[in-house]
């Protein structure tokens, strides 16, 4: 079990209300919860099946470098680079495709 | 718009249960909600994550919420004070027939469920059960041995203790301790119930209790008892509380989480089960396989898949 952090941004509200089946909304879009590697792939698969054009992001703590690892879906100004094997965001400009 | 299946989680990874009282149960864009009426207030309840919803009176559920419970494989229980159970539903049981045939089997034969009832006594007092004893034997050995049990808790917490005495028909009417008692138990027969509903095996089929329909969440519950829920009572009765019921559900809580309950529950009604010897039925050679083969799911095997 691990501590999970799930951050939506324009999904649907039908995405938004599954998650809270699981997890505890504790700010618009963002969703807190102690989850198993299982149950954490599961509702990341429901994320990609469900959020459209809307984009999630998802980090939870493991025994990796940085005590944490996290993943993104769909389009944002923050992405996810690795730098020498540690994962950094880099931060797009606003004119950027 | 895909239509995305939703799927029940293993219990050992839930949350022991939830109390709610007051309010208007429904489901919102999909999620459980509890809706204030009065103050227009909405909260969220992580059904999926739970165990067991515990309804208390002065709430009403709708029926998408009753499916939505049932969906995630969340045992609703309606409760009415301190706890005492009025009626269940919302987690479906008798997924499994290979499950309720072995239960069956167990208790049906006399060597077997003696078998049983011995393992559970080894694991209730970590000792072996005297030989040659019979059932009823080994439940009056047992009866002393837990009145000792609540005289020393009694003692060790300094709470005054006439024994366990309560009317089922009239629950404000006994000591507080014992009402402290019944609202702890009735959280534990709440988890228990999931437990072996989820596990895929039969709450009325007992081996020490019997003709109860709860009988086999009495046995499994009093193998935990006096480790969880006993001691909580005490220690809350104890403090005597404005507000026992509510100590007590936390207290409880804490007991389920410090002693990893819910990841016991189920290896424990396995392990008691076991002690029969005997393997689980195999469905005979003329059975026919389903027509369409159960889909794929990462909960417990009692769970039914939609």
């Amino acid at each position: 079990m691990a501590m999970l952090v799930v951050v939506t941004e324009s999904v649907p509200p039908r995405l938004r209300g599954r998650l809270a089946v699981w997890l505890l909304e504790i700010r618009a879009g963002v969703y807190v919860g102690d989850v198993n590697k299982r149950i954490r792939e599961m509702i990341w698969e429901q994320v990609g099946l469900m959020a459209e054009e809307g984009n999630v992001a998802m980090a939870w703590s493991s025994p990796h470098e940085s005590g944490f690892e996290f993943q993104t879906h769909g389009e944002n100004r923050r992405v996810p680079t690795d730098h020498d094997g540690l994962n950094l965001v880099r931060f797009l400009p606003q004119n950027t495709n | 718009m895909t239509f995305v299946p939703l799927k029940p989680i293993p219990i050992k990874d839930r949350v022991s249960m939830v109390f709610v009282g007051r309010g208007q149960i429904d489901v919102r864009d999909g999620a459980f909600v509890v809706v204030d009426e009065v103050n227009g207030e909405r909260m969220h309840i992580p059904v999926g994550s739970v165990a067991c919803l515990m309804l208390e009176p002065g709430t009403r559920v709708s029926h998408a919420a009753v499916k939505l419970a049932s969906t995630v494989g969340t045992l609703l229980i309606w409760v009415g004070e301190a706890g005492v159970r009025l009626y269940s539903s919302g987690q479906p049981g008798g997924a499994r027939s290979d499950k309720l045939l072995y239960q069956a089997q167990l208790a049906l034969d006399d060597t077997l469920r003696l078998k049983v009832v011995r393992r559970m006594f080894e694991i209730r007092f970590g000792e072996e059960a005297p030989q040659r004893r019979s059932v009823d034997q080994l439940r009056g050995i047992e009866g002393a041995r837990v009145r000792k049990l609540y005289q020393a808790l009694a003692k060790q917490y300094g709470v005054k203790w006439d024994g366990r005495r309560y009317d089922p028909n009239n629950w404000g009417r006994s000591d507080p301790v014992n009402q402290c008692l019944s609202a702890a138990t009735a959280c534990l027969y709440g988890v228990t119930e999931a437990a072996i509903l989820a596990a895929g095996y039969a709450p009325a089929i007992g081996f020490l209790h019997s003709g109860k329909p709860k009988s086999f969440v009495y046995d499994i519950a009093d193998l935990v008892k006096f480790e969880t829920v006993v001691p909580a009572a005490f220690k809350v009765a104890a403090k005597s509380p404005s507000k026992p019921d509510r100590q007590v559900r936390i207290e409880c809580r804490d007991a389920f989480r410090q002693t990893r309950l819910l990841k016991r529950l189920i290896p424990l009604i396995e392990d008691v089960l076991e002690a029969g010897g005997i393997e689980p039925p195999v469905p005979a050679p003329d059975s026919q396989p389903p027509a369409i083969p159960e889909p794929d799911t990462i909960g417990d095997v009692g769970h039914r898949s939609q």
